[in-house]
């Protein structure tokens, strides 16, 4: 019996060696192949900068692993530049065995890959792996549906504008990842949102609205101004949003109507769009609202007076039972 | 016998090693020496010791942003007169205004074009 437990002992000592043994080993080994990678990375940096910058460049024979790791270089450098120097990235990568073997992997079984692949194809800058994100914005995976959104945001691709407002709608990508892929993309978004404005799925509305107002110009007011007397809410709130943002004098009497909202944070945002605005008409309605309305909307209306007119606003403050959010920003202006 | 006027120095700041990277190696081909700050604090330090002809900040740095980099750039009267062009993943209209409240001369919007930041570092320090 005894002999028994010292034999199994033994074998358990040597076992722990040899973990240990091969564990020193690993680690070892990925060092060693971590200083290597770095030291390529250094050697190939200035070849990426200048590819990137647009600089002749000595062609030479590369290896695989180095095309690898300057793909990389290039692909982490693209995540800063616009203009002829992203435009020169795609046209690197366009065809390339890195580019082709990302699109691929793009029908990968594993979840993690695809979402890399997508990932990587918004960094090499091809145009023409567009319709391929496009698809995984469907993909079981909510991270390949938010790398694909994010890239197709990247390579500023106009028809993903409609895609991703539905996507932005439905929840399938996180709202802040849809939405900076929709700024990304730009004014070439603004068809499909002027169209979107009017479909009758109310969040499509207002995510159309919520979005013209970040990237419309003058001729988008009116779609916007009537935004405000939509049937949701929403849309109502989201509309008075951009009419703040398009900073429109067309909407402020939209605007100031607005303070009688049924809905309080359609006020609330009312209230702030017409201190955007700068409306002065709007003053008395919105001392009103400050007195009278409930905390986030009265607040809002005094934060409004204090863009518009601060005078206004203390002179208001200083009349009997003007209340706690009209003193509030009295104090805060003269602070 | 001709004498070449040295480059003008031009500070460069952003805690993003790849962006600094990237202006170096644009400022530098056009002719400029460059100096590099991972932040705020060593930017101004920086800008006092060597009075370069141009800084280029990152908004959005540790320690000390670019912003309040600028206006004590500003309020030194041995960096005062040093123009400053802002650098910046900030979008909005409003930043912009308060980069130029803050004291800066110019504004550049991440994700950048390197050669037209390289020629609005030209129009910067041509005005001057």
């Amino acid at each position: 019996m005894l002999e028994a437990l010292g034999i199994g002992a033994l074998v358990l000592a040597v076992l722990s060696v040899l973990f240990l043994v091969a564990l020193v080993l690993r680690r070892t080994s990925l060092a060693r192949a971590e200083r290597r990678r770095n030291e390529l990375e250094a050697r190939l940096r200035p070849l990426a900068l200048a590819l990137v910058d647009g600089d002749e460049v000595e062609e030479r024979e590369l290896s695989a692993e180095e095309r690898a790791i300057l793909a990389e270089a290039i692909g982490r450098l693209s995540r800063s530049v616009s203009g002829e120097a992203r435009e020169r990235i795609g046209e690197y990568f366009a065809g390339t065995e890195a580019y082709t073997a990302e699109v691929g992997a793009l029908r990968d079984h594993r979840a993690w890959r695809r979402a890399t692949a997508a990932y990587r194809l918004g960094d090499m800058g091809c145009p023409e792996a567009v319709p391929a994100i496009l698809r995984r914005l469907d993909d079981r995976d909510p991270d390949a549906r938010a790398a694909a959104a994010r890239s197709l945001g990247r390579l500023a691709a106009p028809e993903a504008a409609e895609p991703l407002v539905h996507t932005l709608v439905s929840g399938t990508v996180p709202r802040a990842i849809a939405f900076r892929a929709l700024l990304d993309i730009g004014p070439g978004t603004l068809p499909v949102l002027r169209t979107l404005v009017h479909d009758p799925d109310q969040d499509v509305r207002a995510s159309a609205i919520e979005l013209l107002g970040w990237l419309g110009d003058a001729s988008d007011d009116s779609a916007v101004i009537e935004g405000v007397g939509d049937p949701a809410a929403e849309v109502r709130a989201r509309a008075a949003g951009a009419l703040g943002r398009l900073a429109s004098a067309d909407g402020a009497d939209v605007l100031t109507r607005a303070l009688d909202d049924r809905i309080y944070f359609v006020r609330l945002h009312a209230a702030r769009a017409l201190g955007q605005v700068g409306e002065h008409a709007a003053i008395p309605a919105l001392v009103r609202q400050a007195r009278e309305d409930r905390f986030e909307a009265a607040r809002a209306a005094a934060e409004a007076l204090a863009r518009i007119d601060p005078d206004a606003l203390l002179a208001a403050a200083d009349e009997p039972g003007a209340g706690p959010h009209l003193h509030e920003a009295a104090d805060l202006l003269r602070v | 016998m001709s004498e070449t006027l040295p480059a003008p120095l031009v500070l460069v700041a952003d805690d993003d090693p790849d962006i600094l990277d990237l202006v170096r190696y644009r400022l530098e081909r056009s002719g400029y020496e460059v100096a590099t700050a991972t932040d705020g604090v060593e930017a101004v330090r920086l800008a006092g010791e060597l009075t370069p002809a141009l800084a280029v900040l990152d908004v959005m740095m540790p320690s000390l942003d670019g912003l309040e980099a600028t206006r004590r750039l500003r309020n030194d009267p041995a960096t005062a007169e040093i123009p400053v062009i802002l650098l910046t993943a900030k979008a909005q209209d409003a930043d912009v205004q308060e980069g130029f409240l803050a004291g800066a001369d110019d504004y550049i919007r991440k994700p950048f074009s390197p050669r037209e930041l390289s020629a609005r570092v030209q129009a910067v320090l041509g005005r001057r």
